[in-house]
């Protein structure tokens, strides 16, 4: 009896489950093969304002580009504010001209990310018109060593840097094809993270930052300006909550730090 | 006799063997050892963000989520973003807007996040085994034991006795699948909390031209994710099944079947490094078993590896089998 129970239990449960995995199985299939319905349509409005400013205000503005990852970008900023926010408060102090800026800063981006973002051309005339360019790249490339032990970390920091450097080498020569005139900003790399990291890796990063400012004091009007410095003793103010970015005042401080170095070209200009 | 009466038969027959049992006791063992293991690794990371991140992010995840979807908004409103990555941004923040409105640590755990994890990962090895242990001795078994001779002298046809034999299987199939589904909901449902069902999960991953394509990612509900990975992890159990239980009829003993098919699966894990290089490695029915990884878009994109091809594939290999199944079970000549 117990067994003509329990055959009659699976026999409904089969069914029933069959049923529904049936469904299941023919939405799988669906989800992974269906057609995509919904065109890219909102690429075109959004690329021609941009265009469109840049034609109309030539003369007497100051332009500056953000170039790089989410620091350019101004992410972590609570205030929603970044470099686009607070590099103009800054600037208009030194010029009676209107602040211009263009901010190309993605998050994440790699320094591959970053030549591949400029050979792909979309910027070429707004690096044409820059004044002034700030990049910020190579924080995420060194970031995904930073878990390894200490002797892949150094054999792989040796990879990642090697190829950093030449592709930011490419960078800034397609940079200079558009644009030989403008001042460069680099922006050096910090260290966020108060405890967890060894003086072995403020080695690396040093180093780091070190050769980055060789490769960009090589252009003429190429400026390396370091922040981390500017960050060791102060995490606590200037670092977002992520842990990672800067905050508001954070980027304030950078800012500052940037108009003061920049100060006479821009009221020469 | 009607083929109703014959599963049923067949059914007792795998329940008297205590097979069933067996499947259970593995499933419940093994689903509560990945459960407290899951548990014990998410403490860990737990500590280790709090300890690298210098604050404790971890309770303070809420802000960290707001000052993400600021974040996102602002990049989807950058014009120099490409299309794909707009559509999963927008993804992301989908997800992310419902653990804040929802008030849910994106870093927990839930039992709808286990279970569906666990048949992802349960799918290319771990599943197919358990149906082996079903399916491999159904018609050995009855030879080795002398039994079949019993089967075949009653006067029902060769193919109704093998088809009952393989729809008990089918049936069987379900009930493994539909058990793997209650138990790991309800174990983990004791270590993360039973809830999660309706959080969203991006899925519709395609590959276009050999990349990952992302333009059509959307977001659905965990219930109806998991069950699409259970119903693929169904199908999956058919197709081993299938196979497993052809050479149960061509070998004729179990030792040897279990072995053959087993094997096969093993060695399906190295075929698929050569997965991109060696075009024919992509007709094996074990390197097409990770059928999930199309919904999570987890995989390596390959040319020419799409859903539809990894299920063609199968479904080739499934009805071959059952093919020569029947003409080989209703032609060969049975001596015990």
């Amino acid at each position: 009896m117990l067994k003509k129970s329990i055959w009659y239990s699976i026999m409904a449960i089969a069914c029933v489950s069959f049923i529904v995995l049936a469904i299941g199985f023919y939405q799988a299939i669906i989800v992974t093969t269906a057609v995509n319905l919904q065109p890219s349509s909102n690429e075109i409005p959004q690329t021609t304002p941009d265009s469109a400013q840049l034609t109309t205000k030539k003369t007497s503005s100051f332009k500056v580009l953000l170039l790089g990852d989410s620091v350019a970008k101004g992410t972590g900023d609570e205030k929603n504010k970044g470099f686009s926010g607070y590099l103009p408060e800054y600037f208009k102090n030194s010029t009676p001209k209107e602040i211009l800026i263009d901010n190309a800063g993605i998050d994440g981006l790699e320094s591959i990310g970053l030549l591949e973002q400029l050979q792909s051309g979309r910027l070429e005339k707004t690096i044409a018109d820059s004044d002034l360019i700030l990049i910020s790249i190579g924080g995420n490339d060194v970031r995904g060593i930073l878990t390894l032990n200490a002797l892949a970390k150094e054999d792989q920091f040796k990879v990642r840097q090697d190829s950093y450097l030449g592709y930011l080498k490419q960078t800034l020569k397609v940079i200079r094809t558009a644009n030989p005139g403008s001042i460069l900003i680099f922006l050096g790399l910090y260290d966020p993270y108060e405890k967890a990291n060894s003086v072995e890796d403020i080695r690396l990063l040093n180093t780091w930052n070190y050769n980055t400012q060789q490769l960009v004091e090589e252009d003429g009007k190429g400026l390396f300006i370091p922040t981390y410095d500017l960050l060791k003793f102060n995490l606590g103010r200037y670092i977002a909550k992520d842990g990672l970015h800067p905050n508001s005042a954070g980027y304030q401080a950078l800012s500052n730090r940037i108009s003061k170095s920049v100060e006479s070209i821009i009221t020469g200009s | 006799m009607k083929l109703f009466s014959l599963i049923e038969n067949e059914v007792i027959k795998m329940i008297s063997k205590k097979r069933l049992m067996f499947v259970l006791a593995i499933l419940v063992v093994l689903i509560s050892v990945f459960a407290y293991g899951q548990n014990h690794t998410s403490e860990k990371t737990k500590a280790q963000l709090a300890q690298r991140m210098g604050i404790t992010a971890t309770d303070d995840w809420r802000k960290l989520a707001d000052q993400q979807l600021i974040d996102m908004k602002n990049r989807l409103d950058s014009p120099y973003m490409d299309e794909n990555s707009k559509t999963s941004t927008r993804v992301r923040m989908e997800q992310l807007q419902y653990n804040v409105d929802n008030n849910i640590n994106p870093l927990e755990q839930s039992a709808a996040k286990f279970t569906t994890k666990f048949m992802e990962q349960a799918i290319f090895l771990f599943l197919p085994l358990l149906i082996i242990m079903l399916a491999a001795d159904m018609v050995s078994g009855e030879s080795s034991s002398g039994t079949i001779k019993l089967l075949l002298v009653r006067n029902v046809p060769r193919w109704k006795i093998l088809l009952s034999k393989y729809l008990t299987l089918v049936i069987l199939e379900v009930i493994v699948v539909f058990l793997a589904f209650m138990l790991s909901a309800i174990i983990s449902g004791f270590f993360f909390g039973f809830g999660g069902w309706l959080a969203p999960v991006a899925t519709g991953f395609k590959v276009i031209a050999g990349k990952l394509d992302t333009s059509s990612v959307l977001n659905v509900p965990q219930w109806q994710y998991s069950l699409m990975v259970y119903s693929l992890a169904f199908f999956v159990a058919v197709v081993v099944g299938s196979i497993s239980f052809m050479i149960s009829i061509l070998v004729k003993s179990t030792a040897a079947s279990i072995g053959i098919i087993m094997s096969t699966l093993v060695a399906g894990n190295f075929l698929s490094f050569f997965l991109s290089d060696w075009k024919i490695t992509r007709y094996m029915f074990m390197v097409n078993l990770r059928l999930t990884d199309y919904l999570s878009g987890s995989f390596q994109p390959i040319e020419g590896m799409t859903m539809l091809f990894s299920i063609s594939v199968l479904l080739g290999w499934t009805i071959g089998s059952i093919i020569i199944s029947f003409v080989y079970f209703t032609k060969q000549d049975i001596l015990v």
